[in-house]
């Protein structure tokens, strides 16, 4: 405050190395990444041709789409176990619209609409009523896969596969899906938004100290059901690419889907308390899920296994999130108790 | 001194469930004015203060501004009327950067973007100007010292230009040196014409720098007086509601 001729500068804005900024967990990730490709490499000839890497693409491109808001979500310290129930829903919202005779245009809207919809639900009752997202979610989990199951009778509903969703599901450019190709452009969406924007920052903020965040002026309670509905509206996406892939809309599909989601955000080294996201950590999250069910399956053993395999992947992550913090703690926070 | 005064609070209430907090308090700033504003723990300061910053909303009383009667719905609102407070707690984000805390909730930006370049390099302006020690506006604020994370909370509210500046327990965490720099900086900014409410539990830094104190016991405000007129004992009693002629007073 005093003015006075000013000394040398105190403080230095300075950037920090790379390897300084960079996330270890991060970065410990993408050894295990590496190490998988060369194990799966080795053990079967055909893992790294590129026929597979475009297979692979398509493969995590689902779950990467909905572990980018997912992302977000558990930045801010919440959680969305709904997400694979909403995948069912939009996709047999998307199968029977389109079998009612419906225009593809429409119906395309009408199953983000959808996603979205439930995403505000979820958002409303977690930021504005303030039940802990875990709870929220685990009870909208339950409604929605049941509209779904109530709305078709269990039945798997086909779709035409002339029609233009459909071909979504097939379509391919330079090489790689569709699938790939929106969720790469998914990717650099949410990076840009996380790492560049003022809602980033209040994300990780949030996550951090939200009452900080609330008393700086931040509506933190929208940013908070933003991120939900960006979960429905991603989930509403990857429900409408499940159906058009699958060429059916079944109220099964996404089963356990939310596990996966959340074991390759956390994997990718997103603090599971919140306050530390990484966009970068969650692709190579859903790259290692992914791999480890294709690389499986290309070394022949029972398909039965990838289910183990991936749960005991989910049981490691999280232990090596919880950076010498206990379960109790995440249990805790995940139920609003702190 | 002025002679309108730049802030009065009259008969604020607040109740938490069935914990009555505050049970009406009358506080008035004028502007250049250093107020000291005392109590026991449990008293109601760190309340009255957030009232007034907009983060906890009043029941009942009056919050007047210049002559004009305001409520604040959120911070925002306070931030608006450029009223600053350094938080007891704080409220700073973990694992957010020195300059990212410095401008939570005003980032600047290049379209939609934030201005990182921008932002870090008057961050450490800001924070040089304030003699604050920190090596890099990139370091994380969970790592840094308690005395340096309090020396950002003081320069992100002074950087506001405020026209109130509520400091509460501005000093706890910090070392002799850094006290004496708060304190001159108190001064600083007063003599500017803003008005100041300092909370403090070292009572040798009221007598310092406070041109008033106003006291408050139990939800209350109790006394009000100017500094000339007390010492260290009367004001101790006047705290604790241990002297008899105080009891009378407000009987």
């Amino acid at each position: 405050m005093s003015v006075q001729a000013p000394p040398a500068p105190t403080v230095l804005a300075k950037t920090p190395s790379r390897w300084e900024r960079a996330n270890k967990a991060t970065l410990a990730m993408l050894g295990v990444t590496v190490a998988l490709f060369v194990g799966f490499g080795i053990g079967a000839d055909n893992f790294l041709s590129f026929d597979n890497m475009s297979n692979l693409a398509t493969q995590v491109a689902i779950t990467l789409i909905v572990a980018v808001a997912m992302t977000f979500v558990i930045t801010t310290g919440q959680i969305d176990l709904s997400v694979g129930s909403t995948v069912a829903f939009v996709a047999v919202g998307t199968a029977e619209m389109l079998k009612a005779g419906w225009d593809s245009s429409i119906v395309i809207v009408a199953a983000l609409a959808a996603g979205l919809f439930w995403g505000a639900v979820n958002g409303w009752l977690a930021a504005y009523q303030k039940i802990p997202p875990f709870i929220v979610t685990l009870a909208t989990m339950s409604v929605i896969r049941g509209l779904a199951q109530l709305w078709t009778k269990g039945f798997s509903v086909p779709i035409d596969r002339r029609l233009y969703v459909a071909k979504i599901g097939e379509a391919k450019f330079l090489g790689f899906s569709a699938l790939a190709w929106i969720a790469l452009a998914t990717v650099v969406i949410g990076g840009i938004l996380l790492a560049r924007t003022r809602f980033g920052n209040y994300v990780n903020g949030i996550g951090s100290q939200e009452e900080s965040v609330r008393r700086a002026g931040v509506n933190t309670a929208r940013i908070k059901m933003i991120t939900l509905m960006l979960a429905g509206l991603a989930a509403g996406v990857a429900g409408l690419l499940t159906a058009a892939r699958l060429g059916s809309g079944s109220a099964n599909s996404g089963q356990g889907f939310e596990l996966t989601v959340i074991a390759a955000v956390v994997l990718g080294g997103t603090d599971l308390f919140g306050g530390r996201g990484t966009m970068i950590g969650s692709i190579i999250g859903a790259v290692i899920t992914g791999v480890i069910a294709n690389g499986l399956t290309l070394l022949g053993v029972s398909p039965f296994l990838t289910p183990i395999v991936t749960g005991m992947v989910l049981l490691a992550a999280i232990w090596l999130n919880l950076r010498g913090r206990t379960l109790s703690e995440l249990g805790a926070k995940l139920l609003g108790r702190t | 001194m002025g002679d309108q005064p730049l802030v009065t609070l009259k008969g604020i209430t607040k109740s938490f469930g069935a914990v009555q907090s505050l049970r009406g308090v009358d506080l008035t700033l004028a502007p250049g004015e250093v107020l000291g504003l005392v109590g026991d723990n449990g008293a109601g300061k760190s309340t009255l203060m957030k009232v007034l910053a907009g983060a906890v909303q009043h029941d009942a009383g009056q919050i007047t501004i210049d002559g004009r009667e305001v409520r604040f719905a959120s911070p925002a609102d306070a931030r608006r009327e450029r009223i600053g407070i350094v938080y007891q707690d704080l409220a700073l984000c973990d694992t957010l950067d020195v300059a990212s805390n410095l401008f939570l909730g005003r980032e600047p930006r290049k379209g939609p973007f934030i201005d990182r370049r921008a932002m870090h390099e008057k961050a450490a302006e800001t924070l040089s100007d304030l003699h604050v020690r920190v090596k890099s506006t990139y370091q994380e604020i969970g790592h840094l010292s308690g005395g340096q994370r309090q020396a950002v909370a003081i320069a992100r509210a002074v950087s506001f230009k405020p026209r109130v500046l509520i400091l509460d327990e501005p000093t706890a965490a910090l070392a002799v040196a850094e006290v004496r720099q708060v304190l001159a900086m108190i001064k600083d900014v007063a003599a500017q014409g803003v008005g100041v409410i300092l909370i403090t539990h070292r009572l040798q830094d009221l007598f310092e720098v406070c041109d008033r104190i106003t006291v408050m016991y139990e939800g209350r405000s109790v006394e009000d007086e100017p500094v000339s007129d007390l010492d260290i004992e009367r004001l101790v009693a006047m705290i604790t509601r241990s002297g008899s002629e105080h009891t009378e007073e407000v009987a």
